[in-house]
Order: C-alpha cells, then structure tokens, then sequence
C-alpha cells in the first residue's frame, strides 16, 4: 500500500484500506492508460508533421478503430466494479453491525454549523425530541426531557465532539435539522448526507485512537530562524491547530506554538521540533450549508475502549455540553 | 422563412441587433458568451484570492465590490465567497459554454455545413438569443438587489436554496429567487433553440447529404440539442416549484420540522422531499455535462480532419458512440448522489451505467488519437488548440472512473477532486476547443485571418496555466480538503496543500493574463487582419463553400454535396482535399 504517495490522508478505519486500494488500482490504471496514449499522441506528432510527412495516407472512412483499448478498458472496469467497489459498497450501505457485535448507536443531528452528538446513555434508548423545544444554546436537538419520556433521561448530547472507543462497531443515525450537511471523516474514510427530514444509518470502526493517529501523522518541523517578524508569525498561524509531540524544554507534549515558545525554543537553540494535529480526527462538513460552511467542524475522540468506558462514567449527564473541550482555534 | 428578408434592405437594427439571420445571431451569442465567460472567471480569480490567502484584503478590486462580497478591509466575505462561487458555476454552465457551444458555433456553422440559407424557424432563433439575453441580464442584476446574488451554489439544494437570501430582503427580488427566474428563462432559450437546431438538421440539408454525410460537428449538435430538448424540462419544472417553495411557503422540497437558527419554520406545512430536487436537478445536469463536451469533441473533430488531411478515423463509430453517450447519459444521473442514502442495489445500478458510459468516451478519443497515424500534420493555431483538447479530456475523463465507483467516491466526493475532474472536462478540454474553433471559423466570419503569432502567444501560456490551475485540485482534494470552503486553512490537511493551492491560484491569474493577446487579436484580426478568401483552410466540408463571409442566405448558388465531409488526401486526385460540394468530374 503506497497510499500516502497519493496524498491521502492515513487511514485509520477496518473498512477504509479497501477504498484506498480501489484509489490506487484506479490511478494506476488510469496512469497506465494515459502513458500509453500520451506516448502513441505524442510519437504521432513529430512521425507524422507536414515536414516529416508531406502526403497523408488516404484511409476510407468505414475503417473502425481497434478495439484493443475499449477491451481492456472494459475488463478492468468490470473487474474494479465487480471485484472492489460493489463489496466495500455492500458493507458501507448494506449490513450494518447487528446486536451480537454490540455496536455503540449514536444519533448525529447537523444543524448550521455544528455537529449535535446524541448518546442515549445507559438505557440505551434515545428520548425524543421535539422542533418546538430547540434552544440553541442549552438543547440543540430539542429533547424532551426526563419526566415526559423516562428514556431522555440519561441521554447525553455533545457538541462538536464525537467520543468512540476503537475496536468497536459504530452505528450512526444520521439526520439534520435545517439544510443539508455531509458527515464527512477524511480518516475514517466515512462520508454521508445528513438530509432533513431523513435518518440515515451508517457505520464504521476505528482501528486506531487519536494517540496513534497523531503518531502516525507527526512530522519534524524546521524552526524559524528568527523568533520574531514575518516568517515566526507565519509559523505560529501556520501551526495553530498543531501540537507539541515531545517536550521541549518548558514547553509540554501537547502544546500549540506561540511566539513566546518560540523565544523559548530559540533560546535553547532548538532548531526542529515534532508536531501533529491537535485533533488528528476531523470532522468537515462537505456539503454547501450557509456562510458558515467552511468552519462546520467536529472532533472525533477516538480512546481505547477502557478509556471510553471512562469517559462514559464520568461525563456530567446533567450537561448538555462539553464545549470547554472543544478548543476551536 | 428567411426568404421574404432578401428583396428589401433591411435598416440597421433589423439587420445587427434584432436580426433572424442565423449568423447575425451566432456572433451575437459568440460575443455575448465570451463576455459572460469572461465575467464568470473573473469572479473566479477573486475567489482565488481568498484560497490562496486566507483572510487578506483583496488587491486591487477588493474596495469596488460592495457590502455584500467584501467587508471593510476588502476582505471576501464568506457569504460573498459562496455567492461567487454559485455565480461562477451557472454562469460559466449556463451563460458562458452552452450559449457558445451550441448557440454560438451551432447557430454560426451548423446551418452552413447542410447547406441551408438559415436555420427552420429564424424567428424562433431570435427569440431565443434575447431570451437568453434577457435570462443574462436578469441573471447579472442579482448582485445589485440586497443581500447580493444567490450564494446556495449553481445546484441550488433546498432546504438551503429555499430559505437563503430571505433575511433582510425584498420578498421577491433577491439573489436566489432572481436566480430561479433567470434559469428559468435560460432554459426557456435552450428549448427554444433546440428545437430549432433539430428540424433544421433533419430538414434543410441540401441534396445528396444523407445522415453519414453531415460532418461530425452536426452530429454533436443534433445529439446535443435531443439532450437539450428532453433534460431542461424537468429541471424548469423543479425551478417553478423552487419558487413556489420560495414565495408562496408551498413545501415541495421541505421537509417537516425544520429548525433554522432555533427559529421553527412553521410557515411551511412541510412533508416535502429535499433529495426529489436533487434527483430533478441531476437528471437535467448530467446529460448538461455532455451538452458542454458534446460540441467541443465536434469542433475538435473538424479541426482535426483538416489538419491531419486524412479522414477521421471511424467516422461512423464516432456518430454512433456519441448517439450512445447522448441515451446513456440519461441513466447516470444518480452518480452524482451516491451519498445520499442510497443503498447496494441502486448504487450498483448507477455505477455500472457510469463505468458503461465510459466506454463510448474512450472509442471516441481513441478514434481522435488513431486520427494522427499517418496524418501529414499542419500545426496551425486551431490545431494546437484542438491537439491539446486531447490529453486534457483524457485527464477529465479517466479522473471521472475513481469518482463514478461508489467506494472511492466515498473519500473524494464534494472534494476538489471533483472540482479537478470536471474542470479538466470543461475548461482544459471545451474551453480549449471552443477557442479553436474561434481561431478556425473566425476566416468565415469576417472573411480574415486571426494572426497566427499572437495565437501562439494565446496558446502556450493558456495551455500551461490551465494545467498549473487544475492539476494541484488532484493532490488537494485526494488530502481531504472539501469543495466550496471559504477558507481551506481551517483544517489541518488544508494547510498542508496551501502551497498546491497557491500554485492554483496564481495559475488562474497568469490565466487571465493570457487572454490579452487573444482579445487583441479578435479585434484587430476582425478589422485589420489579413483578408483571405472562402476557404482558407482548403477545407471539405460545405461551409466553406459560401463567401466569407457569407452572405444573406449563405451561398450563392444552393450546393450539391457528392460525398462524405472528410475526403482528404485521395489517391491520384489534383488536390489533397476533395470538397463536398464538388463533383467528381472536377476533382479526379
Ligand atoms: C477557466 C477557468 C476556470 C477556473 C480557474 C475555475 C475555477 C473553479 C474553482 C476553483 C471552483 C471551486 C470553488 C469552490 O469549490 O469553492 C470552481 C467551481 C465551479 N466551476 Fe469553475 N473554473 C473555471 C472554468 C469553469 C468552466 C468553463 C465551467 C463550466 C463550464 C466551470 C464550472 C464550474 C462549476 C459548475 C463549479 C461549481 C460551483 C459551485 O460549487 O456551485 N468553471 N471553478
Ligand atoms: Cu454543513
Ligand atoms: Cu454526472
């Protein structure tokens, strides 16, 4: 697999591997199409130029093209079609994990411009809600609350963050209030239409936490050479949504650069330092929502499956939010 | 008919602004369309500004484009980004390639190449043209109304497009419902013309042009105009219930229960489907995608057989894979909605129409490539333009199969990939092509030549800067960046392809640059220009059989055609090119 060489972004789902092998057969071929035509075109113009070739060959008009390019270009195609893109297809849209896996099924409701994660708590039962009872800011989804409907008792809605174990199926229901977003995961490979009006289910299955995907995605980055003017403040912009992957001197793992830690990092003659993504697992919105479209952004936090079930025993379920986690800039 | 217009002199607007005159008119769409493309890029070139840096006052223009588009630094606004955005996609579809394309060069040469004096029904043809016009202005003057021009993109989904530009507006004139009304009268123009095109093509070609006679151009035409004539109704029918939705509150695309900012749209009744615009909307805009490629591979295909002085290789494969394209091209639609909900079997059907429709795309660039084997052929401006639509197409179109496989789509759909994918299509590939066919037929028009350096001067810096443009789409959307961001930046793998990004940008700016010599030479060739006679290219087909430029009622005496359009370079003849219009008696 030599993905990364087709600048996607690291893959870190079960089902995920298999599109990017369908990415990369298809550009290998198309590649392979393109070199063979680019060469034969480009053989053609300088064989047969007005100077090298003064008197073109008269051919009648009922002679037909080989076949030999739609012919291979038929078989390759079924085979992509047959063999690659119809399976991943089936089990993206078509079995979704059923009881016996016991799959974490979470509702997602889009709405301009934020993601509403909704957990259904212990019960596991979701409780309604209702269009007339949004509030935005203490109940974007409108839920009604525990004594009308004992199941929204216990559920738990976060905004912009989206909490997973690894190893574990993940069923979501997907659905907007307003307009039409896309649920889209670049890591994991997920990608679908929140329509109003319409749940839509999906599902997938981290093979990896945030840890390991910002292990995977960190990168030595140069230094400026000066602390201070353009190319420092370019930096710290550049980086804003990077962290620290090891600790320099004062600075923590984990921190964004500032122009102090630069002076810092400078004064202890740090030339490079390792970054990664801040939160490695975005969540974009791909379809045109509103003026606010290009920031509709979520956070997966994918854990290890004890560290979830921690999380899940002390989050505050009287909170709607945990906004304070979510750390935009 | 045409024919009651020749006894008498017809005073100057009757023979230049409202004219019935098929050529008249096709000038009148080439202008028109130039500019609207022109005005349609430059809306891109500033969006480019943004992408490329994020949050900076635009240069130069940013303080002129008023309180909807920028802020008071001369910053793109985001609103004003999708705004642009929305305005450069239908005007470029709708206002720039189409009307060239089919109302343009159809009207100008088709007529010419059957032989006929005008088109069927040149009243008609008038209509059209200031339907279309109208549809234009109607168009343009949404940037003035409050709250700007729409800005829901040129797909215009609801629920969004149904409540967008309603804060803060007039009930009736503002962006998207002024968008709505133009569509409405564009795609009113297209029906119109189309109509035409097809009892003109099947009625008025002179005698001895049999079907496998006409030249390839007018097969394109004629199979452009069927997918015309059968995929704009649904979408004018989708455009009057978007309005309804709008004005009257109906809820043909709403669904109940929306929520919009905290606020309960229960002016709505609601139960309305979102996905059955889409589907409305598709259905129209694929076969649309063939409507903008259709006739450049026609034009390419003319230029082709003149400068390569051979036939065209499978001429009759290259009619019958375009009249397969034009019926497959209704049953792909769905492609285009993967991601919507669809389940196995659906996705199964679409993406094996898609990968069938591939097919005949491939027959007809692998014919157009056989074409050059033991061509002699004439580097002319026209024909580097038209050598260049090849590799370019082959790029848009083989960028379509990860695309049209539902599981690759996954990751690269509404990414620049498509941008990618379907720019090298309609820009690198027909955009490319129109100009050639402006560099060949320009001679028939004004009767001169367009200078051949200032169309190399065109040509090179055009055909690297497309390239430099949307190459680096590929790499940035296969990253992950979304489509139609007002700022990429925001996510990290953004940052990462910044530089791609730039590299895009300043490739659109050299862009616009390199369209001075073009414009120049349009307009000192057109007066200035060396004078040639009525067929410089020592062409075949029957156009160039009439004056340039031609006059009233085209040919001065009604041609014969003998044989098929490309008979270059027979054996034993006088001549390397042998007329349609010429019996054998004189040319063996
Ligand atoms: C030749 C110069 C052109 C350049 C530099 C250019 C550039 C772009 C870019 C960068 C976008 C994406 C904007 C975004 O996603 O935010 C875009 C969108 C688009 N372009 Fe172009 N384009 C060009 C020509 C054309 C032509 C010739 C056509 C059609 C025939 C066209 C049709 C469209 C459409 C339909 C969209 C989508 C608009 C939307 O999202 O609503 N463009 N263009
Ligand atoms: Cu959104
Ligand atoms: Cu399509």
């Amino acid at each position: 697999m030599i993905a990364s060489s087709f600048w996607l972004p690291p893959d870190i789902s079960t089902h995920g591997s298999t599109i990017d092998l369908i990415i990369e057969y298809v550009h290998w071929f198309m590649a392979a199409l393109f070199v063979v035509w680019g060469a034969y075109f480009l053989y053609c113009l300088v064989r047969f130029r007005e100077g090298a070739n003064p008197q073109a060959t008269y051919r009648d008009t009922k002679a037909k093209p080989s076949k030999v390019a739609e012919v291979v270009v038929i078989i390759v195609e079924a085979i992509l079609l047959v063999g690659f893109s119809i399976p991943v297809w089936a089990y993206y849209r078509s079995e979704p994990p059923g009881a016996d896996k016991n799959p974490l099924v979470v509702r997602v409701v889009a709405q301009q411009f934020a993601w509403n994660i909704h957990y259904p708590g212990p019960d596991g039962k979701f409780g309604k809600s209702k269009p007339e009872l949004v509030d935005e800011s203490l109940n974007p989804i409108g839920l009604v609350d525990g004594e009308e409907d004992a199941n929204a008792a216990d559920d738990y809605v976060s905004v912009n963050i989206f909490h997973m174990p690894k190893d574990r199926d993940v069923l979501v229901r997907l659905s907007s209030k307003d307009v039409i977003h896309s649920f889209a995961v670049p890591l994991l490979r997920v990608k679908q239409d929140a329509i109003p009006g319409m749940e839509i289910p999906i599902w997938f299955k981290a093979e990896k936490t945030n840890e390991d995907a910002q292990e995977i995605m960190k990168r030595s980055f140069d230094l400026p050479a000066s602390p201070e003017g353009d190319d420092a403040e370019t930096f710290v912009k550049e980086n804003r949504l990077r962290v620290t992957m090891a600790k320099y001197g004062s600075i923590e793992t984990g921190s964004t650069i500032s122009m102090e830690d630069l002076k810092t990092l400078s004064d202890a003659n740090v030339t490079s330092i390792e970054m990664a993504p801040g939160y490695p697992v975005n969540i974009q919105c791909a379809q045109l929502c509103g003026l606010g479209h290009y920031r509709m952004k979520g956070q997966m936090k994918i854990y290890e499956p004890a560290d979830y079930e921690e999380w899940v025993s002390t989050r505050d379920d009287d909170e709607f939010f945990d906004e304070d986690e979510f750390d935009d800039e | 008919m045409s024919s009651d217009h020749h006894a008498h002199n017809p005073g100057f607007i009757s023979k230049y602004v409202f004219s019935v005159d098929h050529k008249v008119i096709g000038v009148q769409y080439t202008i028109t369309s130039l500019l609207f493309l022109f005005f349609g890029f430059t809306l891109m070139m500033i969006m480019r500004w943004q992408l490329a840096y994020p949050g900076e006052s635009i240069p130069l223009v940013g303080g002129w484009l008023g309180q909807y588009l920028v802020d008071n630094n001369g910053v793109l606004l985001p609103e004003g980004y999708n705004a642009l955005g929305a305005m450069h996609g239908t005007i470029m579809v709708f206002l720039g390639v189409v009307p060239l394309a089919v109302g343009g060069f159809g009207n100008y040469v088709m007529p010419l190449q059957i032989g006929a004096p005008d088109m069927a029904f040149p009243k008609l043809n008038m209509a059209s043209y200031w339907v279309y016009f109208l549809g234009g202005v109607t168009m343009l003057s949404s940037f003035f109304v409050p709250g700007g021009a729409a800005n829901s993109g040129w797909t215009a989904y609801p629920p969004l497009s149904d409540i967008a530009n309603t804060v803060g507006t007039h009930p009736f004139w503002n962006g998207q419902t002024i968008w709505l009304l133009a569509m409405v009268l564009l795609i009113t123009s297209s029906l119109l013309g189309s109509v035409n095109f097809i009892v003109t093509i099947v009625h008025l070609r002179v005698k001895g042009l049999t079907m496998f006679r006409l030249p390839f151009f007018v097969w394109a035409q004629f199979v452009t105009s069927f997918l015309l004539l059968l995929a704009f109704p649904p979408l004018e029918a989708a455009g009057v219930l978007q309005l309804m939705d709008r004005v009257f509150d109906t809820s043909f695309f709403i669904p109940s229960g929306l929520v919009v900012s905290g606020v309960v749209q229960d002016q709505y009744s609601g139960g309305g489907s979102p996905l059955l615009w889409q589907h409305l909307f598709w259905f129209l805009a694929h076969p649309e995608v063939y409507v903008l490629i259709l006739p450049a591979i026609g034009i390419v295909g003319e230029i082709i057989a003149n400068n390569t002085r051979r036939p065209l290789w499978g001429y009759k494969t290259l009619v019958y894979s375009v009249i397969f394209l034009g019926f497959m091209s209704f049953v792909v639609w769905a492609h285009h909605m993967f991601l919507t909900g669809m389940g196995t079997k659906m996705s199964t059907f679409f993406q094996t129409t898609t990968m069938i429709i591939s097919i005949p795309s491939v027959v007809i660039l692998t014919a157009m490539l056989l074409s050059l084997w033991q061509a002699s052929i004439r580097f002319t401006v026209p024909m580097l333009f038209a050598l260049s639509f090849l590799p370019m197409f082959a790029i848009g179109g083989l960028t379509g199969l990860p695309l049209g496989l539902s599981a690759a789509d996954i990751q690269l759909h509404d990414t620049y990939y498509v941008i990618g994918h379907f720019h090298y299509v309609v820009a690198p590939g027909t955009i490319m092509a129109l100009l050639g066919g402006i560099y060949f037929w320009f001679p028939k028009v004004t009767g001169r030549k367009m200078s051949t350096m200032l169309g190399h001067l065109h040509f090179w810096p055009s055909f690297i800067f497309m390239n430099t443009i949307f190459f680096p789409m590929f790499m940035v959307g296969l990253a992950g960046v979304s489509r139609r961001l007002w700022d990429q930046t925001e996510y990290v793998q953004g940052v990462d392809v910044q530089s791609w990004v730039r590299m895009s940008s300043w490739g659109a700016w050299g862009l616009g640059l390199a369209q001075l010599p073009f414009i120049i030479n349009f307009f000192y060739s057109a007066f200035a220009g060396k004078k040639v006679g009525a067929n410089p290219w020592n062409a075949t087909t029957l156009e160039w059989a009439a004056p340039s430029p031609p006059p009233h009622g085209n040919f001065a005496e009604v041609p014969v055609a003998y044989r098929g359009p490309y008979e270059y370079s027979v054996p034993d003849a006088k001549e390397d090119f042998h007329p349609q219009h010429v019996p054998d008696s004189q040319v063996v």
